[in-house]
């Protein structure tokens, strides 16, 4: 009895003699209404996802047509309302952002987990992490457009935007990768090193290669990101539709992204017309967000695997 | 004997390679200490054109329209600083120093990008002057020295062997978040304090009115916005998502949670355009038939998209500090009679309060920073905020007026910026302080 006393406080929890019951205090009606409430939150989360991806792609996918993906835009003509320019665009930014972040993010991980001793400046490290991953990007937009796109006179250009989006998923890559170096066992680094390997090479041929896995899912992590940034890219790549002349010169011109042209077009609410291409530009995203979003949980699965195989 | 004759012969070619390394390094400094005497920088006015070696940069000065025009300070300190750089690098390597070598030389390759920084005090001391064509031509030098320093750095530590210079290289590159705090941080200030000073901070944060046309920047009502905004989203996003995180943690049956959680995640996942896009075609349409009187485009629409954006941020960072409740404190209150959702409430909730907080925290700072998906549904009207009124909070207020803004109004954009800044920078300690003093708990238990 002295047992249900400590919970039974609530006078729900008394039998109807005056005594605790164990019996009945588990059916607390306080209990049933909060567990329901667990559920129904739950239940919303989920709703409002699948009814949110629902409601654009039924609206959306219809219009995404072979023509849609394949030519390019102009506001004028009628004919070419394409996203072309946009996907392609959008992976210049991708490819020249990743090219960047990984050596600059995967070598930060590499010496925060493999050579730094605590100290004051793995902790300055840290921190700045920590604190550049919670900056808005309309912040970073702001600070790129002044420092590359003005002081460096990039001019707005699609350079311009992936050096600010470098800077942006820089904080992702880090903390990812980090945790995928921290996961290898201290065992494999011994023995090579027992066998006489520099730590170089303990780094590079056996740390790195085991956590493959989880530096391509900070790779895709930081894909989706770029994929659905808007604010950074806005003052920094541009808002400019035309179709790439040259493969390298485009790199200094301005360029629409995907996100960009939804905001574009779904700002264009007069027009019946632009509001079919945001709703089939808005579909083209989420279907590419989703397959990020799976390769990614697809591969730290596989990682996963591999270490539980590892012990 | 052949053993020892190996290891002989290796530590020769040890040396020699550290010899080469060091000479080259040393060649390489002098050249760029010589650089002090060669063309460094050109300016096209008009049709005159005046170069400077990095030795006149530092004392010299032009005469344009007969008046004597000095180059800026940074600039003159950068020209300076890059020789001696480079030369007190030469000296080092030869001391057989690589470490404090390799510095010198990465701030030799550094320092000439502060000439960057001063073209646009140069391009306006010009106009000021009446020359309309100002041109700054020094990116040859410029990038000259860049790579000259570069090499000379690694070059230098690659005397000490390919582990340190390995060593080097990484922690240059770790480095370079904090660089990009600082240089931000600085930015930030330096273009958002000039408008506050010349409008008046009380003007500036209080004043309730916003006409760029008038000269009129007061942004009390979208700072109201912004917090009132938050506020909401975090009222309505913190119970759902806490409760979702208790789901995923305790409640849920494996296959339920198989479902929910890769939902978060994916919600994490979607670009804010398309949140706004949403809100733009389902919620304002909502509240629009609701409240006939009304656009739509209000606070409370915001406050609506900003709830779901919110969510994966609370549920993720709830459901770790769940998590990390130790099973004790679980199976102590059980033992004790105490049901399981009692369990939650009582004992797993306060013990992760903490976590909990630092999730709030978190999400708090992603409503106030978020931008494109707000612009799409509040309407973008300047006025006191009210639940159904169209607002304008700060982020919008930066993002529309950008294109078309220069002088004055532009300057103010970027002090709203700063403001915004100074929101979030104050959101990220506490968050950094909260979630720090939630792992001391832990581990002191």
């Amino acid at each position: 009895m002295a047992v249900s006393n400590a919970a039974g406080t609530d006078t729900a929890a008394l039998a109807p003699g005056g005594y605790p019951s164990l019996h009945r205090s588990r059916r607390r009606v306080k209990d049933g209404v909060l567990r329901g409430l667990i559920y129904l939150c739950a239940g919303i989360t989920v709703c409002v996802l699948v009814g949110l991806i629902a409601y654009i792609l039924i609206q959306g996918v219809p219009y995404i047509t072979w023509s849609f993906l394949s030519t390019p835009y102009s506001a004028r003509n009628e004919a070419l309302k394409g996203i072309l320019p946009m996907i392609i665009n959008t992976l210049y930014i991708v490819a020249i952002t990743l090219l960047i972040v990984t050596p600059v993010g995967l070598s930060a991980a590499i010496y925060l987990t493999q050579y730094a001793k605590q100290g004051r400046l793995v902790k300055a490290i840290r921190f700045t992490t920590e604190v550049l991953s919670g900056v808005p990007s309309i912040i970073f937009g702001l600070f790129g457009y002044t420092v590359f796109c003005v002081m460096l006179g990039m001019g707005v250009s699609i350079l311009a935007g992936c050096l600010t989006m470098t800077i942006c998923i820089l904080p992702t890559i880090v903390r990812t990768t980090e945790e995928s170096l921290l996961a290898v066992p201290d065992s494999y680094k011994e023995g090579a090193l027992a066998l006489g390997a520099g730590k170089l090479r303990v780094v590079l041929g056996i740390v790195l290669p085991c956590a493959m896995p989880g530096v391509l899912t900070a790779l895709i992590l930081g894909m989706g990101r770029i994929v659905g940034e808007s604010a950074a890219l806005i003052f920094t790549s541009g808002m400019s539709y035309d179709m790439p002349r040259e493969f390298f010169g485009h790199v200094m011109q301005s360029g629409r992204t995907l996100t960009l042209h939804l905001y574009q077009m779904a700002s264009q609410a007069t027009d019946p017309n632009a509001f079919h291409i945001a709703y089939a530009t808005a579909s083209v995203l989420l279907i590419l967000v989703f397959l990020l979003n799976r390769l990614a949980s697809l591969l730290s699965h596989v990682f996963d695997k591999s270490a539980k195989a590892r012990g | 004997m052949e053993n020892t004759m190996n290891n002989e012969a290796k530590r020769r070619r040890a040396a020699l390679r550290t010899r080469c390394f060091t000479i080259a390094s040393a060649v390489i400094a002098l050249a760029g200490a010589a650089m002090f005497f060669l063309p460094f920088v050109t300016f096209h006015l008009g049709r005159t054109d005046y170069t400077f070696t990095s030795l006149q940069v530092v004392s010299g000065f032009m005469n344009v329209n007969g008046t004597a025009v000095g180059l800026p300070v940074i600039a003159k300190i950068a020209a300076a600083v890059c020789p001696l750089a480079f030369l007190a690098g030469g000296v080092l390597v030869v001391l057989k120093l690589p470490r404090a070598a390799s510095g010198c030389f990465m701030l030799a390759a550094i320092a000439p990008l502060a000439v960057m920084m001063t073209g646009n005090s140069i391009t306006s001391t010009f106009l000021d002057l009446g020359v309309s064509r100002v041109e700054m031509s020094y990116h040859v030098a410029m990038a000259v020295m860049l790579v000259a320093g570069l090499v000379a750095a690694v070059l230098s530590m690659s005397t000490k062997g390919v582990d340190r210079l390995a060593e080097a290289v990484f922690l240059v590159f770790a480095c370079v978040s904090v660089g990009a705090v600082l240089i931000i941080t600085i930015y930030m200030i330096a273009a958002g304090t000039p408008a506050i000073a010349e409008i008046g901070l009380g003007n500036f944060l209080f004043g309730t009115e916003w006409a760029p046309t008038s000269g009129k920047y007061g942004i009390l009502y979208m700072i109201l916005a912004s917090v009132f905004g938050t506020l909401g989203a975090i009222l309505i996003g913190v119970p759902i998502g806490l409760f979702t995180a208790i789901f995923l943690a305790e409640l849920a049956p494996r296959r339920l949670a198989g479902i929910v959680r890769p939902a978060v995640e994916l919600l994490a996942g979607i670009p804010s355009v398309i949140y706004g896009f949403f809100g733009m075609i389902i919620i304002v349409p909502a509240i629009k038939a609701m409240f006939p009187s009304t656009f739509g485009d209000s606070l409370l629409a915001m406050i609506l998209i900003l709830a779901i954006m919110v969510l994966p941020t609370i549920v993720n960072v709830s459901e770790t500090a769940l998590r990390a409740v130790p099973v004790s404190y679980k199976e102590a209150s059980l033992a004790l009679g105490n049901t399981h959702v009692g369990t939650i409430f009582k004992v797993m909730i306060p013990a992760a309060k903490s976590g909990i907080l630092a999730g709030v925290i978190l999400g708090v700072g992603r409503a106030i920073g978020e931008t494109m998906a707000v612009i799409m549904v509040c309407g973008n009207v300047v006025q006191f905020p009210e639940l159904l009124s169209t607002v304008r909070p700060l982020t919008a207020g930066v993002v529309l007026e950008m294109s078309y803004s220069y002088g004055l109004h532009r300057q103010a954009l970027f002090s709203i910026g700063l403001v915004l800044f100074v929101f979030i920078m104050i959101v990220n300690i506490s968050f950094t302080m909260i979630s720090r003093r939630g792992v001391k708990i832990d581990g002191r238990e």
